[in-house]
């Protein structure tokens, strides 16, 4: 081969493998699921003919999927919006220079090196009615008079799982937020201090402002990981009491592999990438810009 | 005295949310040294009268802790392997050759990004028995797990990697071919060891991710001698009527610390690489 020609396939030849890979196992399930999704399927798995929309119309008609559909908009909003509302102070905090800066740094950090699944046990067993930590702690501090049955009632046990969500995302939005006021400058605050502007004026005048493509990040990733997040609602209700903590996801793993309607499942999985589809491409327009 | 005062509010700020923070560690440490009796006794009280360190020895034969270990390091070290084997090379192009249709491959890469494993969970289980292997197919064996952790975690160290290399000046390459050393030979001996600690901090984000990994594990794995620890430790919970809070606790411990401990030493490191991809 002549040398410019290798040099041109070169970088195609280094990537290559990471396109195969990629393509196998992500675009062929991704094939599997359209078809699915247009096929009536057994509950074995088994093809028997083209059904057209009739998947699509079935969820469009069941209940439990409009309301998980609505539980999964309620959840994705609460606990991005809950993370970023804690993660934007602490990480102005973990800015400022402080002792013990480093340790408190490290402890914030630590959710994000335990598995969903995992941080779902312990909340669970902390928030159990008889013998949990919670219930024993809200107790002596007079805060209620008797243990609340936490996880088996939607009312209460939805807005837990939303607090953890909100836990589990803290590290990683902190992380990204921190990354983005390391890039601001001291000197624009100097300058800011001798022109005789509060400390709160500069926050809302130069650091929100500045801080805004890394927000934009943060809310963005967030979203996408948030409305896929699986196991936190899967380990502590598995969509129940009566299907009323299910979103979208464990919805979706319900409908595949316990109610085995695979169908109507691959019907939700597209509706589901028609939605993650969505916000990528605002992603991509925020990165753009 | 500035100091102090500034530190006094900054603790007093986030001791709410360090709480928070603590309390699963110290549900975790606390259960998993109380002896059954105490963990059934209402109203619970953090610290158990005496240190049940039973509860570790029973949970390891209950769990078969041993080798639901080996199965998570196993998965997780080998899709480590494989995505690395698979990214730097990606990375070392996207960052350092000229390349037509860099863009669309960048585009491509973060789209796999998007598609989290669990949306395709049906067509995974699908493709994974639609393959033979050995005596059956891929679904119940490492092997499928491994080869899909790779693929999921694929763009982020690829990602990861680039904004590290792009950081890591060409002009030693540079200087080694007028040396006369060959393009493959500059690599291997001046930008590798370079990119060591990229690769390192990104095998260890991949590893870690591949043993906190749940819900593929779920789809594709059956046979208990293989499940990974999250899954054994779920099974243990998971839809029954009377659960050994304890040895709960106590595999739950065993299986985070350790993580946990590696995560808090290198989160320096991992802050930097982040940062770097984010502004990228």
């Amino acid at each position: 081969m002549a040398p410019r020609a290798r040099a041109a396939a070169l970088p195609w030849l280094l990537i290559a493998p990471s396109l195969i890979l990629a393509c196998g196992v992500i675009g062929y399930p991704f094939f599997e699921i359209i078809r699915l999704s247009l096929s009536d399927v057994s509950r074995f798995g088994q093809i028997r003919g083209f059904a057209g929309w009739d998947n699509f119309a079935r969820i469009a008609s069941d209940d439990i999927f409009i309301a998980a559909l609505l539980r999964t908009l309620t959840w994705t909003v609460c606990v991005v919006g809950g993370t970023i509302l804690v993660s934007l102070p602490v990480a102005l905090v973990l800015r400022e220079d402080f002792w013990g800066r480093g340790v408190a740094r490290t402890i914030l950090m630590l959710p994000w090196s335990i598995a969903l699944s995992m941080a779902a046990i312990v909340w669970l067993w902390a928030f159990n009615a008889d013998y949990g930590m919670i219930n024993a702690t809200l107790v002596s501090w007079g805060i209620v008079d008797k243990p609340l049955q936490w996880m088996a009632r939607p009312e209460t046990a939805f807005p837990v799982e939303v607090g953890i969500g909100i836990i589990v995302s803290i590290p990683f939005t902190v992380t990204i937020l921190l990354g983005g006021l390391s890039s601001i400058g001291g000197e624009i605050y100097e300058a800011a201090r001798i022109d005789g502007a509060t400390g709160w004026q500069s926050f809302w005048a130069m650091t929100l402002p500045l801080l805004a493509p890394f927000l934009n990040i943060a809310i963005v990733l967030n979203v996408i990981h948030v409305f896929n997040s699986f196991p936190i609602i899967w380990v502590m209700t598995q969509g129940g009491p009566n299907n009323q903590t299910h979103i979208l996801v464990t919805y979706l793993y319900e409908l595949s592999f316990y109610l085995g309607r695979p169908g109507p499942a691959a019907a939700v999985s597209l509706v589901m990438l028609a939605i993650v589809f969505s916000a990528t491409a605002i992603y991509m327009r925020l990165r753009e810009a | 005295m500035k100091k102090l005062r500034r530190s006094i509010i900054a603790w007093a700020i986030l001791s709410p949310l360090l709480a928070v923070t603590l309390l699963p560690f110290a549900v975790m440490i606390s259960t998993a040294l109380k002896p059954h009796v105490e963990v059934i006794a209402a109203p619970p009280r953090w610290l158990p009268t005496r240190l049940a360190w039973e509860n570790f020895v029973d949970m390891w034969t209950v769990l078969d802790f041993g080798q639901s270990a080996f199965n998570s390091v196993f998965i997780a070290i080998a899709a480590t392997l494989l995505a690395l084997l698979i990214a730097v090379p990606a990375a070392y192009a996207l960052s350092r050759l000229p390349m037509k249709g860099r863009g669309a491959y960048q585009q491509f890469l973060l789209v796999t990004q998007m598609l989290s494993p669990v949306l395709l969970v049906l067509g995974l289980a699908r493709m994974a028995s639609s393959i033979p292997f050995g005596d059956g197919t891929l679904t119940d064996t490492r092997l499928g797990v491994i080869v899909v952790y790779a693929a999921y975690h694929l763009a982020f160290a690829v990602w990861m990697l680039a904004s590290y290399f792009a950081t890591i000046p060409a002009d030693l390459e540079e200087a080694a071919w007028i040396d006369g050393a060959t393009r493959a030979q500059a690599v291997l001996h001046v930008f590798l060891p370079l990119a060591v600690p990229a690769i390192a901090v990104t095998g260890i984000v991949t590893f870690v991710a591949s043993w906190n990994e749940f819900t593929v594990a779920l789809t594709l794995l059956r046979d208990p001698s293989r499940l990974t620890l999250p899954l054994k430790i779920v099974n243990l919970v998971a839809g029954r009527y009377s659960v050994e809070w304890n040895q709960v606790m106590a595999a739950t411990l065993l299986a985070t610390l350790p993580v946990a401990v590696v995560f808090a030493l290198l989160q320096r490191y991992l802050v930097t690489g982040l940062t770097l991809g984010a502004v990228k």
